[in-house]
């Protein structure tokens, strides 16, 4: 009963681990041979890379007139790719800063992954806004630099100048974050493994970790900054994303409920993204100690509640354009649901709304492969919850003269694949290379030293994130 | 040493035979000797080292200058070119017979644009889409360069020589010399015709055209006893009803009409004036399309219609006639008495026209406006049009006498018969049967490439010449470039062989001065006559009044009977781009959206949305059409249907000059890339050839042609649309709560007008934006006005603004994939179910004040100027397409290839005043800034200010109804201040207050104030 | 041994590149830029001589600066107007009018390489007749200012406002050899046309745009 009233007590890692235990799992990944899955994967996601690359290389070479796209429909496959990445990454960072901060210690075994996540998939997000372009060699003229033209600066007016700094922030911020992360994991690798190319790797970038009390000390802080850095860009970066269309005056486009919309829809996606990620790396990792179902079922709710946020967004949109009585704004969601785009509003609402219902059920979230399975819908309810935006938007806009409609041209779907191909190329060459879980946090939350612990409560020092928080932040230690 | 070598077997090539250093090599034990290291070095290293430096040295160096540029001047320059400056030649347009008056700009020396000369009396500033893509004809590469003989490359002195020598042969054999031509305006060469045709004893100039009027001189010929075609005078109508006449599309002078029907529609003088326009047609015409009351018949009923309009004026106006008239239509006597009433109240101010080819129905028609007494008034018959000389009857002669292989001498002059006559295939073979067959043509075509010789015209733009569009009226042709080929003119021809060696200038003047000078009343100097000639490009001379013969009743007692097709009938008509063909190989005429269907680069089967549910026909599968003629041959052909609305249901309609042989040319016209489609049909040619369909009977082309049978082929064939089917209202998939009409377009009828109790929309300063206006617009403030009742859609503007702004072609898969990249677009809305109401809307970018796009360009590629101007700038564009898809209007164009021009010598074409876009960047309508800035510069020259009307938009300048009207808003006393003070001005989308600089004013017809069409359905009559 | 002579080599040549860079240096400005650009020209035509010391204006030459966009180079015929009857130096004339004298024979005429190359292009004999033998060859300048193709300078818009042409030409009348003065970048026309809207050209009020399409479109 009593162990009920103190959450910390249900073991966040399974099986009675001592450090040295977690010590040797997580490394075991990074000495031995890599399993024929992930040969296969690897060589999977290396030929989708090779596709979209040559996809892009030939669009460049020759002109957007390779996309599907035209005079009405300017935006379509490719800023659907990008909204869909930017809007992937945020999980990571939630994840990682905000449930930090909020000291959720069940993140610690999946927070980096989730971040490595974010940074790769704000690499594959940065990659289309400059591929859209009609001039990609012009990109740099979207950065203020000083000029001979007057000079002549960016349109600050414009979202799509903010979209540059905001992808830029985010992605170095999260790298830098991730990278911190890392440096006392590296250094156990480098401790661990004898000589070999990742040692020298790790010996080179764990930047010659001692672990003294001061070294801890000062990493916890710089993280704990870094950590309050992050969180507001989860905020702030999908915000700007939204302002592309918010401030937009298509009817579709412009309302103001964008921003949290999307910033929720951001972390939906982003957070069923995790679960298909984490799902994938502890089966092939031999990882279920540390990923434990009880990961997955937070998760799922997290996934659970999001959904309600972004199902809430569908019918206000819906709501306020029919309560608007401006015909055009009626006819652009009317066309949006029962258009001829129609049917990728059902698989929107089906993906991301119906879908996700199934997760009340604790026998559904206890399911891994039931879970799995709705993440994967869920990440293609969300593509298409962008193309739908963009889409139906435009391609039935104010004048009946200029509508058109629009079909991807083989190009366009070898990027998106390529995108794909990016990303999980990366991942897994992060799943070889990196300690997959952040090894020092969980050593802070493994039982060790519950379990001589006296009931009045009062806290045996451990190394590790949370002492030293509680220990700082005069809470509790652990009390509940 | 040798021997040695001799019998050594070398393993690899350094050591065998290539040899020395390598010998060397080998031969030395230790590698740290004195000399050998160095030469090594010498070798490999330095050439290293030196290899780094040179690379460090050019980088130092390099990219510090551009390539180096020659400018080559003139030697000695002709005083009246400076470079860099545009200076007009007055000259007459060769587009068509019409003949319209047109001022060549040329620029260093080649003509860059065409434009309406503002002087000529009867277009008068107006040019069509015909007359300002003739341009690109000038610089087609694939015109002949010089004669041909047989095929073969010739000079003139040898082809003149053979020629020469076999007329001998004919003259002394006495053998027929036949001339066919096209209606030829130019009366110069009329008289050198008739003077080398005098010289033989057997000899004739037969003249038809490919869209023949022939009845309508036919007529006239039995009513008024001489063959002419009056002139019609549109703006002197109050009251017009037109039978099938498509006078503001393709009837005999469109631009002329056009201005003359805008004229005689002014809502803008006082008291307002609005003629009323009746259009009794089967299929949708553009005329049709601009009717007050549109009434659908089908061929077969329109005479009766006529006929019984005759009979019911003859007893309103109490006429005896000499037999009697069925007056009988059935239950629609009811619109013919309205009908009847409307012209009889409007006698001598009213006008029926008739574009059909029946005798009996023109001798009616003739008989009308006789009745009406509107000879004289409406229809000039002293200065009778010449635009139409054509005689079908004369043409039926010819082709017997061919196939009989009675003509000895067969010269062809600006005619394709092969190709635009229904016996086309007869007549290929009659040509071989002729000993000598010259050919004026300018290019290998259907009939050229049978002739033996080819003797190719200049170029209109090229040549001297005149032209009279109607009597009195001489419009003068004069070179704007020197002859880019070894081509000569058909004057010179002529008289060279006639023995005459005068050049074409000297005939032109001679003949000026013996027959155009003495009427032109004017005592003075001829040579003061010629340059004034020359500088205005016209003269208008006294005609002498011809005493009109009393209208011969007689004419009506044995009438031709009328010939009613049966069953499904085909109607083929000419686009407004493509007439009957002639200019198939230029590409602006094919990248045109019809005005009416919004298809280019296509002809289609036109069904009625009726007639293609009974027959089960979707757009957009290819049908086969077929019909059989007495004599049992079978003429076919397959084509992608269309549904038009606003078509009979009994009609099926096809449009003629398309299946060219030379469109081959377009297979690739667009950008080419891995998944580009080819432009053209499957048999390689930009649409198919109707004209077999074209009926030659009783001495009339006929373009009516009953008992077609369609039968689905199962294929399936996209048509190139810019523009689908959707009306004002919601699609009828998506209604909406009480299913809102877009306010785009505002339209009222004139009694609601004049009432006074009509506003088009609330003035602009009601509507008050969250901030403050941004631009305080000091200076000038430059919008432009659209008057939609004046609009015709005729497209002229389009064209004129591709040839002023340097607007590539993109082909026909490019437009397939909605890619067109015409600045000006003329969007057509449908309003109605079967009797559908047409209005056109010329959209252009709307230069807002509160521009969607500007606000959205990340890189200031688009901004705000201080007059107004919305600007777009292309050399700073990075190509987001954010713009476009922000701009409300979708007038921005985004170049999605590097789009180059399928025929390269057409760059001579491109205007030096506007850059030429490359590819990821955006375009679109600059209120032509090019023309703005060079008026601000040449008043600040000539220490003036911009005075009202000076800059003129090449879509303005080209509008032959005048609907478009640019000027600064700040002038008070401008045209187009006046203008939008009117209660017919809006502007569209208002209610979002973008505020856009073009206005629009509303559409007015006149009707009854209810505005519900007086004309009822008659679709299964 | 060996690597010895490689360094030497390879020090030479670094001195040697680092020598150019410090050339360049001085003259060191963005691609496109052509400020300082001099080459040479078919003729050696002298501004210094013709409107320096001879006070030619310009535009007796560049007439079309006030009517066109283009200064324009003036025609062969326009030398000719002088070159007719100067065909050499003053001074060379005289001489060889004196050794005549001494010699007493017609004096032979003289005629400059540089201005004999304007007979050739006009294919003009000695007695500067046109010779139907010889073929006109037009002379190819080299340009030395030139604009990107989306710029529309006009010249007349700024000859008839009173803007000097030294003002973006430099002094003209000063060079032998014609040399790209200003780096005409968009900054220097654009702050060119701020400071005459402020004051004016020459103190007479002129107010240029500063608007894009007043040089694009």
């Amino acid at each position: 009963m009593a162990s009920q009233s103190r959450p910390f007590d249900i073991p966040l890692v399974a099986g009675r681990k001592t450090p040295a235990d977690v010590t040797r799992d997580i490394c075991r990944s990074l000495e031995g041979k890599p399993t024929l899955l992930w040969w296969c994967g690897f060589f999977l996601a290396l030929s989708l890379l090779a596709l979209g690359l040559s996809a892009v290389s030939y669009e460049i070479a020759t002109g957007i007139g390779t996309w599907g796209v035209n005079r009405t429909v300017g935006w379509a496959v490719g800023i659907t790719c990008f909204v869909f990445w930017v809007g992937i990454g945020h999980a990571g960072t939630l994840i990682s800063a905000i449930l930090f901060l909020l000291r959720q210690r069940w993140r610690t075994a999946v927070n980096r992954s989730a971040e490595a996540m974010t940074i790769f998939a704000v690499m594959c997000a940065g990659i289309f806004p400059v591929i859209h372009l009609g001039r990609p060699w012009m990109a740099y003229w979207l950065f203020p630099y000083p000029n001979t033209r007057g000079p002549l600066w960016v349109n600050f007016r414009s979202p799509l100048v903010w979209d540059a700094f905001a992808i830029g922030t985010y992605f170095t911020i999260s790298l830098v974050f991730w990278y911190v992360g890392l440096i006392p994991d590296l250094a156990t690798v480098r401790d661990q493994l004898r000589g070999g190319f990742r040692h020298k790797l790790a010996s080179l970038l764990s930047l010659g970790w001692t672990g003294s009390f001061r070294t801890w000390h000062r990493y916890e802080s710089v993280y704990l900054m870094l950590a309050g850095l992050a969180t507001p860009l989860v905020l702030s970066v999908h915000t700007i994303v939204s302002w592309d269309f918010a401030t937009g005056v298509i009817p579709g486009w412009h309302a103001t409920i964008f921003p949290p919309y999307f910033v929720a829809g951001a972390i939906f996606s982003g957070v069923a993204m995790v679960l298909t990620l984490v799902l994938v790396a502890r089966k092939t990792m031999r990882l279920e100690d540390y990923i434990t179902a009880r990961h997955i079922d937070v998760m799922c709710k997290l996934v659970l509640l999001t959904s309600g946020i972004v199902a809430i967004a569908y019918a206000t949109e819906f709501f306020t354009a029919l309560y608007s009585a401006n015909a055009y704004e009626e006819f652009a969601f009317l066309n949006r649901a029962f258009g001829p785009f129609g049917w990728t509003y059902a698989i929107m609402v089906s993906c991301n709304v119906l879908v996700p219902q199934l997760l009340w059920f604790r026998r559904v979230r206890s399911n891994l492969w039931v879970v799995f399975a709705i993440s994967i819908l869920i990440n293609i309810g969300m593509w298409f919850e962008r193309f739908v935006i963009i889409l139906t938007s435009l391609h039935r806009d104010f004048l009946p003269s200029s509508w058109t409609s629009y079909r991807p041209t083989p190009i366009e779907l070898c990027m998106l694949l390529g995108s794909f191909g990016l990303f999980f190329t990366l991942f897994l060459l992060f799943c070889r290379l990196l300690p997959v879980v952040a090894m020092a946090e969980v050593k802070g939350v493994l039982h060790v030293g519950h379990e001589k612990e006296p009931a009045t409560g009062t806290v045996t020092p451990r190394p590790g994130v949370e002492e030293w928080e509680i220990a700082n932040m005069g809470l509790p230690g652990g009390a509940a | 040493m040798a021997q040695r070598k001799a019998q050594h077997y070398w393993r690899s090539w350094e050591e065998g035979p290539g040899a020395s250093e390598f010998v060397q090599i080998s031969r030395d034990e230790f590698a740290e000797s004195l000399d050998r290291p160095t030469e090594q070095f010498s070798r490999r290293s330095f050439l290293k080292a030196a290899g780094f430096t040179a690379t460090v040295t050019a980088l130092a160096a390099g990219c510090s200058h551009a390539p180096v540029e020659k400018a080559i001047p003139y030697l000695i320059q002709p005083e009246e070119i400076v470079p860099g400056v545009s200076y007009f030649y007055a000259t007459t347009c060769g587009g068509c017979s019409a003949a319209c008056g047109v001022l060549a700009k040329n620029r260093d020396g080649r003509p860059i644009k065409l434009e309406g000369n503002p002087e000529h009396p009867l277009s008068r500033g107006g040019l069509c889409v015909v007359g300002q893509a003739s341009l690109l004809n000038l610089y087609d590469s694939h015109r002949l360069k010089g004669p041909l003989r047989e095929g073969q490359e010739s000079t003139w002195a040898e082809a003149d020589a053979h020629i020469r020598a076999q007329l001998e042969t004919i003259r002394a054999s006495r053998g027929a010399v036949r001339v066919l031509s096209g209606t030829v305006s130019s009366p110069t060469l009329r008289a050198q015709i008739q003077t080398f045709l005098a010289s033989f004893r057997d000899a004739r100039h037969i003249v038809y055209d490919a869209l023949s009027s022939s009845a309508i001189a036919d007529a006239h010929q039995a009513t008024h006893g001489e063959r002419r075609v009056p002139h019609f005078r549109f703006d002197k109508a109050d009251v017009i009803v037109s039978f099938d006449a498509d006078f503001l599309g393709t009837w005999i002078s469109p631009v002329e009409f056009t201005r003359d029907y805008a004229s005689g529609r002014r809502l803008d003088t006082l008291p307002p004036r609005m003629s009323h326009h009746t259009q009794v047609e089967s299929r949708l015409s553009l005329t049709g399309a601009k009717a007050d009351q549109r009434i659908r018949v089908s061929p077969a009923e329109n005479a009766a219609w006529i006929e019984s309009l005759a009979a019911c004026l003859a007893k309103t106006a109490g006429a005896a006639l000499p037999f009697a008239l069925n007056g009988e239509v059935g239950p629609h006597n009811s619109i013919i008495e309205q009908l009847a009433r409307r012209l009889w109240q409007a006698r001598g101010r009213c006008l029926v026209v008739c574009g059909s080819q029946e005798p009996r129905a023109q001798i009616l028609v003739n008989l009308i406006n006789h009745l009406l007494g509107n000879y004289g008034t409406t229809l000039d018959w002293n200065a009778p049009s010449q635009q139409k000389a054509g005689n079908d009857c004369e043409l039926e002669a010819l082709s017997e006498e061919l196939d009989r292989g009675r003509v000895a001498a067969l010269f062809l002059l600006h005619v394709n018969p092969v190709y635009e006559l229904p016996n086309g295939p007869a007549f290929r073979a009659a040509l071989g049967r002729v000993p000598l067959v010259v050919n004026f043509a300018d290019r290998w075509e259907e009939t050229s490439s049978l002739s033996r010789f080819l003797c190719p015209d200049h170029n209109p733009l090229e040549s001297w010449g005149d032209a009279e569009a109607v009597r009195g009226v001489y419009g003068l042709c004069q070179p704007a470039i020197r002859p880019l080929g070894n081509t000569r003119s058909v004057l010179e021809s002529f008289a060279a062989w006639s023995g005459d060696t005068r050049s074409a200038y000297e005939l032109v003047r001679a003949h000026w001065r013996e027959n155009i000078f003495p009427h032109a009343g004017n005592a003075g100097e001829f040579d003061a006559f010629w340059d004034r000639a020359v500088e205005t490009g016209f003269v208008s001379t006294a005609v002498q009044a011809t005493n009109a013969k009393p209208f011969s009743f007689s004419a009506l007692e044995n009438l031709p009977k009328i010939s009613t097709p049966a069953g499904l009938s085909m109607v083929l008509y000419p686009k407004v781009a493509m007439l009957d063909g002639r200019f198939a190989e230029n590409p602006w005429l094919q990248e045109l959206p019809d005005p009416i269907s919004k298809v280019a680069w296509d002809n289609y089967a036109c069904f009625s949305p009726a007639a293609a549910q009974r027959l089960g026909v979707q757009e957009g599968d290819v049908v086969r059409l077929e019909t059989t003629t007495e004599g049992g041959a079978t003429t076919s052909t397959e084509l992608p249907a269309f549904l038009q609305p606003g078509q009979h249901d009994q009609v099926v309609a096809v449009a003629l000059g398309y299946g060219r042989q030379g469109t081959e040319r377009f297979a690739n016209a667009g950008p080419k890339w891995l998944f580009a489609r080819s432009g053209v049909g499957a048999d390689g040619r930009v649409g198919k050839n109707a004209a077999p369909f074209v009926t030659l009977r009783d001495g009339y082309l006929q373009y009516v042609r009953g008992g077609i049978r369609v039968t689905s082929t199962g294929r399936r064939s996209a048509l190139a649309s810019t523009q689908g089917h959707h009306s004002l209202t919601m699609p009828k998939d998506l209604p909406l709560v009480g299913g809102q009409h877009r306010d785009i377009v505002r339209e009222t009828t004139l009694p609601a007008l004049l009432a006074g109790d009509f506003k088009a929309a609330p003035s602009p300063a009601k509507i008050n934006g969250l901030w403050p206006t941004d631009h305080p617009y000091t200076g000038h403030r430059w919008a432009m006005a659209i008057d939609l009742t004046a609009c015709t859609g005729c497209s002229g503007c389009v064209v004129a603004c591709q040839a002023e702004n340097n607007i590539p072609v993109v082909g026909k898969d490019e437009v397939l994939r909605h890619r067109e990249m015409h600045w000006m677009r003329i969007d057509r809305y449908y309003a109605g179910e079967d009797e559908v109401d047409v209005v056109h809307q010329p959209m252009l970018c709307q230069q807002c004040d509160n521009a969607p796009c500007e606000t959205v360009c990340p890189v200031i590629a688009t901004v705000h100027s201080a007059e107004g101007l919305n600007q777009q700038i292309y050399n700073r564009c990075v190509g987001t397409r954010y713009c476009a898809n922000n701009c409300p209007y979708k007038t921005r164009r985004f170049n999605w290839f590097n789009y180059m021009r399928e025929d390269a010598l057409q760059n001579l074409a491109l205007n030096p005043d506007v850059t030429v876009r490359s590819r990821g960047i955006m375009e679109k309508c600059s209120f032509c800034v090019q023309r703005i800035e060079a008026a601000r510069i040449e008043a600040r020259r000539s220490d003036k200010l911009i005075a009202d009307g000076q800059i003129q938009t090449a879509c303005q300048q080209s509008c032959p109804a005048q609907a478009i009207v640019f000027g600064d808003l700040n002038d008070p006393s401008s045209r187009i201040s006046k203008m939008v003070q009117g209660p017919r001005r809006f502007a569209v989308l208002e209610e979002f207050n973008f505020r856009p600089a073009v206005n629009y004013l509303a559409v007015v017809r006149n009707r009854d104030a209810s505005g519900k069409s007086p004309s009822e359905d008659r679709s299964n009559g | 041994m060996n690597d010895r002579l490689i360094t030497i080599v390879l020090l030479v040549g670094l001195a040697f590149s680092l020598g150019v860079f410090a050339v360049q240096a001085g003259s060191w400005h963005l691609p496109g830029n052509q400020q300082g650009y001099e080459p040479i020209q078919p003729i050696a035509f002298s501004h210094r001589l013709h409107a320096g010391e001879m006070q030619l204006g310009c535009v007796y030459c560049h007439s079309a600066a006030e009517v066109s966009r283009h200064a324009g180079i003036p025609p062969a015929s326009t030398c000719m107007n002088c070159h007719r009857y100067v065909s050499a130096p003053l001074g060379v004339l005289r001489a060889e009018d004196d050794l005549a004298k001494k010699e007493n024979r017609k004096p032979r005429s003289i005629v400059s390489p540089e201005i004999q190359k304007i007979y050739a292009a006009l294919g003009l004999d000695d007695q500067l007749a046109r010779d139907p033998q010889k073929n006109l060859a037009p002379i190819a300048w080299t340009r030395v200012y030139r604009l990107p193709d989306f710029v529309y300078f006009n010249h007349s818009a700024h000859v008839n406002v009173g803007v000097a042409c030294q003002q973006c030409h430099g002094p003209v009348e000063t060079m032998d050899r014609v040399k790209h003065v200003s780096d005409l970048t968009m900054g220097w026309c654009v702050n060119c046309h701020r400071t005459a809207n402020a004051a004016g050209v020459a103190t007479k009020p002129v107010h240029p745009s500063t608007d894009c399409s007043t040089c694009h479109y």
